[in-house]
């Protein structure tokens, strides 16, 4: 599978780094949808192409055991990046985040297809009309804020970095750092190493915009991994050389959840945050989140951000302002994202009259497959 | 024609494009018709139009955003195929801007100068410059 772990300690002490040339850089991510098009940039700039690092493939083909009775077959779990990133305090931060229900005829032999649906559509026929579909919100016990995370050199002991970062906690619970760990069916973790680095469970305290750092001592010596396994994923996206995973106990939840019990991980509400290490040109690891997985009562989501939603009527809408309103009509608040391309730049009635004449989405022009609604007011639970 | 029956987005657009006018660009509507808008966009300094002024009209037709503005003779493909509502007169006026600044001789409007461009493009600039001089400038 490609991924070593010596006994020899790779040379990468900052004033001997010349020994250790620097890895050739990723391969570049697919190339951003680009448009031949004049675009002014009044309103910003498409984003780059929604899936810069997936595989062509889908990228957990087994699926729970136990899905509730009423469960998605094809569940993506929405969060906000506005939520999770903006420094300003809000009492919802974290809390919520969105899922829909709706499964289109694309899917149908695809567990987490849409990746794949969307390249497909392309050249497919233009789907059928599809009215849209109100998100469903799924509690999000704990939230790990991705911007956040970061290696740091452990300065009780150098060779050792240590894994930090914010996160928010609405239940007591604990948090779990691994290198080079395995996803396994039900949402279980399992690290290549373990000679190399036992994970431990450190608990937390329930509360918003707590600090997170691993206890001095406890860090890892990452010049033992070669630069290039720890900056991708491999066995498709089946390993990552950095997994976190935070997971909740609610007060009525006995279980006090190992390892190695795969009772206790059904049953537990856990996030995991997936990503890879990048030395930067000062010789220090960076941390890049590929995926986030939420799993709530033996489902797993993924989590997936939508463009725009930070500017969306959530905070208040004003009428002066252009970030929030409906890039149709000017006059409402945006509350509708289309998918797959995730951007939120409609209201609901702008988006039923656009499917009337049009399946391209207005700000990427990528085809249409559903418009998913989504209201965020604070007044809501 | 009163501007009570007008969709509330020209009449957002057209009070933020008089408020806050695009440099070089001014658009304005005609008194009797919200939906028609004489417009004037400056060459781009460093350009062969640089000094003129380039007249326009744009009308906002009634589908509109669903459908593009219409305007005179210009090759963009905003203004056809690539229209999306979530463009703005101003943000076609910027592209019309900027067309003005890049132009494309393999996607022209006429053959002719697309030619002459692509054989002496030294030439053309300077044809280019004469022809704004002498038509689209004050004097």
């Amino acid at each position: 599978m490609g991924i070593s772990w010596s006994n020899r300690r790779r040379n990468n002490h900052p004033h001997h780094h010349f020994l250790a040339p620097p890895p050739p850089p990723p391969p570049p991510p697919l190339p951003p949808y680009q448009e031949p098009t004049l675009y002014p940039a009044t309103n910003p700039p498409p984003p780059p192409a929604p899936h810069p690092y997936h595989p062509a493939h889908a990228p957990y083909p087994v699926p729970p055991p136990q899905p509730p009775p009423q469960a998605p077959v094809n569940p993506y779990y929405y969060h906000s990046h506005g939520y999770n990133s903006c420094g300003y305090p809000n009492p919802m931060m974290g809390r919520f985040s969105y899922q829909f229900q709706y499964q289109p005829p694309y899917y149908a032999n695809q567990a987490h297809g849409w990746p794949t649906a969307a390249r497909q559509s392309q050249v497919g026929p233009p789907p059928p009309y599809v009215d849209h579909q109100s998100a469903k919100k799924v509690r999000n016990d704990v939230n790990v804020h991705k911007h956040t995370l970061k290696i740091e050199v452990d300065e009780e002991n150098p060779d050792h970095v240590l894994v930090s970062f914010v996160f928010d906690a609405l239940f007591d619970g604990s948090i779990t750092v691994f290198y080079f760990a395995k996803e396994e069916p039900n949402c279980k973790f399992v690290p290549l190493f373990p000679e190399a680095y036992m994970p431990a469970k450190i608990p937390f305290k329930k509360g918003l915009g707590q600090k997170f750092r691993q206890p001095s001592g406890t860090g890892i010596d990452l010049g033992f991994y070669e630069l290039d396994d720890l900056s991708k994923p491999s066995l498709g996206e089946d390993i990552f050389p950095l997994v976190i995973s935070a997971e909740t106990h609610q007060p009525s939840s006995s279980n006090d959840g190992h390892l190695d019990d795969p009772v206790s991980n059904t049953s537990a509400h856990m996030q995991i945050t997936q990503a890879v290490l990048e030395k930067n040109n000062d010789d220090l690891f960076q941390v890049k989140v590929i995926r986030q997985i939420l799993w709530v009562d033996g489902v797993r989501y993924e989590l997936r951000e939508i463009y725009g939603i930070g500017n969306s009527a959530a905070e208040g809408f004003e009428d002066s302002d252009p970030g929030k309103e409906c890039v149709i009509c000017m006059s409402e608040p945006k509350d509708t994202a289309v998918l797959p391309c995730r951007h939120m730049c409609m209201c609901g009635e702008c988006a039923k009259e656009l499917r009337l004449q049009s399946n391209k989405c207005p700000i990427c022009r990528q085809p249409i497959e559903e418009l998913i609604e989504i209201k965020i007011n604070s007044g809501d639970q | 024609m009163a501007s009570g029956n007008l969709p509330r987005r020209i009449v957002k657009e057209t009070q933020r494009l008089l408020s806050e006018p695009a440099p070089g660009i001014s658009a304005s509507p005609a008194e009797d018709n919200m939906r028609y808008f004489n417009v004037m966009i400056l060459g781009p300094s460093q350009s062969p139009y640089e000094g003129g002024v380039f007249k326009l009209e744009l009308f906002l037709p009634e589908d509109y955003p669903m459908s593009a503005p219409k305007l005179g003779r210009i090759c963009l493909d905003i203004l056809k195929d690539k229209w999306s509502p979530a463009l703005q007169i101003r943000t076609v006026l910027l592209s019309i801007q900027a067309l003005l600044s890049a132009p494309n001789p393999d996607d022209p409007l006429s053959d002719n100068i697309a030619k002459h461009w692509k054989a002496d493009e030294t030439e053309a600039v300077e044809t280019a410059k004469e022809w704004t001089r002498l038509y689209a400038s004050d004097g």
